[in-house]
C-alpha cells in the first residue's frame, strides 16, 4: 500500500491495464484513497470521452478528386490472365479437360515443329552439295573455254601469276575478240548491200 | 470482374491486390474505406477543413500511384495512416502551425527551458477562424487535442480515435513502442490538465 497519492504516470498503468510487478499496490491504494479514486475515474471519462470522438467526412466528391490523379496501370501480365480469364472454363473437370487437351496440343505442335526443322535441315545439306556440283562445272568450262581461247602458254602463265605474261595474254584475249567483233559487223555489213 | 459490393466484402490485403493488378474500382474502394479515417486524423492535426481535404488527397494519391510498391507484409492501413501522417507533419512543419506544447519541448531538460518553452495558454488569443475550427470539431476536448504537439496529437487520435494498438501505432509512425506510451500518456495527461478547468 503506497502511502501517497498516486503519479499521474502511476494513474496510466491501471489505464491500460498493466498486470506488471508493483500494479498491484498502486490498485489498492486507488481502492482506498478517494482523491486518488476521483483522479482514476475521471481518467478514465476521458478515455471514453476519446473513445467516442466521431470521424470527420470529406467532401463528397473527395473519392473523384482523388481518382482524377491516380494512374491506374494494368500490368502486361495481368492484362493478359484478364484476356485468358474468359475462355479458362468455371467447372474443375472441365479445366482439367482443357488442360490435358492443351498439353496434348502443345505436345504435337512441338513434334510437328522438331519435324519440320529436322526436314529443313536435310534441305539444307542437299542444296548445298548441288550448289558445290553447279559450281565445280562452271569452273570447269571456264577453264575450258579460257584454255581455247589463251591457249596451254597463256593458260599456263594465269596459273604461274606471272604479270608480264599474263598482261601479253589478256592482250592477245581482247585482240582476238576485237577482230571477230570487226569481221563479224564487215559479214554483216556485206550481206545486207546484197540484198 | 468483381463490382464495388463486391469488393466492400473482401479484407485490405485482396483489395490492393486487385489494384496492384489495375483494376479501378479496386482503388475506389480502398478511398472508400480509408477516406474517414484518414482525413480525421488529417484534420485534427492541421485544424482547417480545406487544407485537410488537400493533404488526405495528397496522401491518396501517393499511396495509390505507387500501389505496386505495398508489400503485404505490412498492414495496408498502417501504411496509408502513416503516409497521411507524415504529408500533415509536413505540412505542419512548413506552416509553423500552433504546435507548441502547454509542457513545454519534449527536449527541455531543466525547469527553466521547460517555462521557456511552456505555451501560455490564457495568452493566446484565438482568432474567429479558430473559433470556427473549434466549433466544427465539436467540443472542449477537440479543442484540448488541438492545443497537443502533433506528435502527441496522432498518437492520441491513431489510440483512441482509430483503436490502434500501442506496438501497430509504433509501426505507423516509426517510433519505439516505449516512446508511443511515453507520448500518450504525457498526451493524456496533458488533455486531463486541460478539461480540469471545464469539469470545476
Amino acid at each position: 500500500m503506497h502511502d501517497r497519492h498516486l503519479r499521474s504516470d502511476e494513474i496510466e498503468l491501471l489505464l491500460d491495464g498493466e498486470e506488471g510487478f508493483g500494479v498491484a499496490p498502486l490498485r489498492a491504494h486507488a481502492a482506498s484513497c478517494l482523491s486518488c479514486r476521483q483522479e482514476l475515474e475521471s481518467a478514465r471519462e476521458l478515455m471514453v470521452a476519446l473513445d467516442s470522438l466521431p470521424d470527420f467526412t470529406p467532401f463528397v466528391n473527395f473519392s473523384d478528386r482523388v481518382m482524377s490523379q491516380v494512374q491506374v496501370f494494368e500490368p502486361w501480365h495481368a492484362a493478359a490472365t484478364r484476356t485468358i480469364e474468359p475462355f479458362v472454363p468455371a467447372t474443375r473437370p472441365a479445366r482439367i479437360a482443357a488442360g490435358f487437351g492443351a498439353a496434348l496440343t502443345a505436345g504435337l505442335a512441338t513434334a510437328g515443329a522438331s519435324w519440320v526443322v529436322a526436314r529443313a535441315d536435310m534441305a539444307f545439306i542437299l542444296t548445298q552439295l548441288g550448289a558445290e556440283g553447279v559450281r565445280d562445272q562452271i569452273v570447269a568450262a571456264s577453264n575450258d573455254v579460257a584454255s581455247t581461247v589463251l591457249g596451254q602458254p597463256g593458260m599456263t602463265a594465269m596459273q604461274s601469276g606471272s604479270p608480264g605474261l599474263a598482261a601479253v595474254a589478256v592482250g592477245g584475249f581482247v585482240a582476238i575478240v576485237g577482230m571477230g567483233v570487226v569481221g563479224l559487223r564487215a559479214l554483216a555489213t556485206t550481206s545486207h548491200r546484197g540484198r | 470482374m468483381q463490382t464495388l459490393d463486391e469488393l466492400g466484402t473482401l479484407p485490405d490485403a485482396d483489395v490492393v491486390r486487385l489494384a496492384q493488378q489495375g483494376r479501378e474500382l479496386a482503388f475506389r474502394e480502398l478511398v472508400r474505406r480509408y477516406e474517414r479515417p484518414v482525413f480525421s486524423l488529417v484534420f485534427r492535426m492541421v485544424r482547417d477543413r480545406e487544407t485537410a481535404e488537400d493533404l488526405a488527397q495528397d496522401a491518396f494519391v501517393k499511396i495509390l500511384n505507387h500501389i505496386d510498391k505495398y508489400s503485404p507484409e505490412f498492414k495496408f492501413s498502417s501504411w496509408l495512416l502513416k503516409i497521411a501522417n507524415n504529408v500533415a507533419i509536413d505540412h505542419l512543419r512548413r506552416r509553423r502551425l500552433d504546435t507548441i506544447s502547454m509542457d513545454g519541448s519534449l527536449h527541455a531538460s531543466t525547469a527553466s527551458e521547460v517555462e521557456a518553452t511552456t505555451l501560455n495558454l490564457a495568452s493566446e488569443q484565438e482568432s474567429a477562424l479558430d473559433e470556427l475550427e473549434a466549433k466544427e470539431l465539436g467540443s472542449a476536448i477537440e479543442r484540448a487535442i488541438a492545443t497537443l504537439r502533433p506528435e502527441y496529437r496522432a498518437c492520441i487520435m491513431l489510440r483512441h480515435v482509430e483503436g490502434r494498438a500501442y506496438e501497430e501505432i509504433a509501426a505507423t509512425l516509426d517510433l519505439p513502442l516505449g516512446t508511443v506510451k511515453t507520448y500518450i500518456h504525457r498526451a493524456r495527461h496533458e488533455l486531463r490538465k486541460a478539461l480540469e478547468g471545464l469539469r470545476d
